[in-house]
């Protein structure tokens, strides 16, 4: 079917006033490379309660206290490389580092002990890979996407003592948004991406060892080559 | 070679009350002034049981409640301590003839001990050469699956001193409170080693707990338990003095479990053993549930007076190896 003519000049007029480049009117990236850094925020994640019990003389067990314990939110550093695999979709791969508090809260004691939150620093990299899938017909600045990614998970405890390695999945979506175009120094453009993500850990410092979720943020520069 | 001997009459299974011990977890005796673990030097370790029964138990009863409770121990899978029964003998426990002996004896005049342990000991190695265990027939006892309402479970009491046989002390992870006749009851209890017994008619003190498991693999390691394996330690100090005789419980949030231990020299130092690596909640209390001999010579000063605390920071265990000296400070009631 033919459009008449008249919307056809619309278009063309309103992209003119705008001033982004044809190659720059989507932030989808039609470059082939992208360097990525910024910052990642990972919420709480919960390892549940246990209760330290004693055994009474009917074999049932009493509670002596309570415990509840949980990996902070915290901020720390990502780092990724993207590749263009296809128009819609880029490979990146990834890597961050995290300092998050783990902490374990004491309640009820029944000698009346005072409650305390005990805690230790846990240092957290991740090392992984995630597939983009970028919104189809994003001709604009901004460009949404969806994401998930799989990764090897390491977590040190303080002093260096004792690893708990794992791996992590993640799902989200975010959106890239083109600041410069430029062709200067070998570049094609200069922007920057905020993304949400379900971050799923499995094994690692997970108490039932089983998996723990948690979202996280990404605000992120990038170059793109 | 007529070898050094030793006796000595060794920790009790009370009936609200308890006699003297001489370290917790470990019994440790002192050779050419180093203080040594007491330990058998060599497995299966050998015992007789007595070939007389009491009103309720017979002697078929009493050999394969016995044989219940040394299983139990042996099957701890990091522990390679292991036992085997001799024979029947005619001998009452209590001879220093070299066998070690289990069976009932009448004790009248120990009208709050159920149970007793004496060993013989080698002086120059610290090593057991002869262990008994009597059971006062004073009281009543029972072998039934189920416990019998009025009397004691002969099985739950044989594991505790068998415990005393291999070489563990006492444990101090129970609730208990004063009763009016005199002594203690017991409330509850994280470990056959507790030094009272549970009242007549349970069978809850069948089962070892983490404290005891650890307890036995750290005198009797086996495969990979020192490896795999770690220990946490640290000191308790109250008004900046070090404190001694505190009861020190490393609890690990992953398995519920609890391993315990005391302050054991005049810098107020502990360390607790045969823990799974990872982080631990430490928490340090009085020794107000037993009397304080039950678990140091009377000697000791002993000092009960301060809070139950936790410490403010997890405490990582690593495998193979120590957390590293963690310093705790409690205050006074």
């Amino acid at each position: 079917m033919r459009r008449p003519a008249s919307v056809v000049a619309l278009v063309v007029s309103a992209a003119m006033l705008h001033a982004w480049p044809a190659s720059a009117q989507t932030a989808s990236p039609a470059s082939r490379f992208e360097l990525g850094v910024g910052g990642l925020w990972m919420g709480t994640a919960s390892f549940g309660s246990k209760v330290a019990t004693e055994t009474t003389g009917s074999g049932a067990v009493t509670p002596l206290f309570n415990t509840s314990s949980e990996l902070a939110s915290a901020f720390g550093v990502e780092g990724r490389i993207g590749v263009r695999v296809f128009r819609s979709l880029v490979a990146e791969a990834e890597a961050s580092y995290l300092k998050p508090q783990l902490r374990i809260a004491t309640s009820g004691d029944t000698e009346s002990a005072a409650p305390v939150t005990a805690t230790e620093t846990v240092q957290q990299f991740t090392v992984g890979g995630s597939a983009l899938w970028y919104l189809p017909g994003s001709r604009s600045h901004i460009a949404p996407f969806f994401m998930a990614g799989v990764g090897y998970l390491r977590q040190l405890h303080e002093q260096g003592t004792l690893v708990a390695a794992g791996q992590y999945y993640q799902f989200g979506g975010g959106a890239d948004l083109l600041l410069v175009d430029s062709r200067r120094f070998h570049t094609q453009g200069v922007g920057a991406r905020v993304d949400v993500r379900a971050l799923i850990r499995s094994k690692g410092i997970a108490f039932d060892g089983g998996s723990t979720t948690s979202p996280a943020v990404g605000v992120s520069a990038f170059v793109r080559f | 070679m007529k070898r050094p001997l030793a006796l000595f009459a060794a920790a009790a299974l009370m009936l609200g009350q308890s006699a003297p011990a001489f370290a917790y977890l470990k019994f440790g005796v002192p050779v050419r002034g180093q203080q040594v673990t007491l330990k058998w030097a060599q497995t299966p370790v050998r015992y007789f049981v007595s070939n007389t029964g009491v009103p309720g138990v017979t002697a078929t009863d009493l050999q394969n409640a016995v044989g219940r409770a040394f299983a139990t121990w042996t099957a701890v899978p990091t522990a390679s301590i292991t036992y085997q029964l001799a024979g029947i003998t005619s001998a009452s426990p209590g001879s220093d003839d070299g066998a070690s002996v289990l069976g009932f004896r009448s004790r009248p005049d120990l009208d709050r001990v159920l149970a007793q342990t004496s060993f013989l000991i080698d002086s120059s190695t610290g090593s057991l050469i002869e262990s008994d265990i009597f059971f006062n027939s004073t009281f009543p006892w029972t072998v039934a699956a189920a416990g019998e309402p009025g009397r004691y479970d002969l099985e739950s009491i044989a594991l505790h001193e068998i415990g005393h046989f291999s070489g563990l002390g006492h444990s101090a992870l129970g609730e208990t409170e004063l009763i009016s006749t005199g002594g203690r009851r017991v409330l509850s209890a994280e470990a056959v080693m507790f030094p009272i017994a549970y009242p007549s008619g349970s069978i809850a003190a069948r089962t070892l707990k983490a404290d005891d498991i650890a307890g036995i693999s750290d005198i009797y390691p086996d495969g990979d338990f020192s490896t795999a394996d770690g220990s946490l330690s640290g000191s308790v100090t109250k008004d900046g003095q070090p404190l001694f005789g505190a009861h020190v419980v490393a609890f690990n949030p992953a398995t519920g479990s609890m391993v315990a231990s005391f302050t054991l020299n005049a810098q107020g130092q502990f360390s607790i053993g045969g823990l799974s690596p990872g982080p631990y909640v430490v928490r340090v209390e009085p020794i107000d549930d037993a009397e304080v001999d039950s678990f140091f010579d009377s000697s000791r000063n002993v000092d009960i007076d301060f809070r139950v605390t936790f410490f403010d920071r997890v405490v990582v265990v690593p495998k193979g190896g120590d957390s590293g000296s963690i310093a705790v400070t409690v205050v006074r009631k």
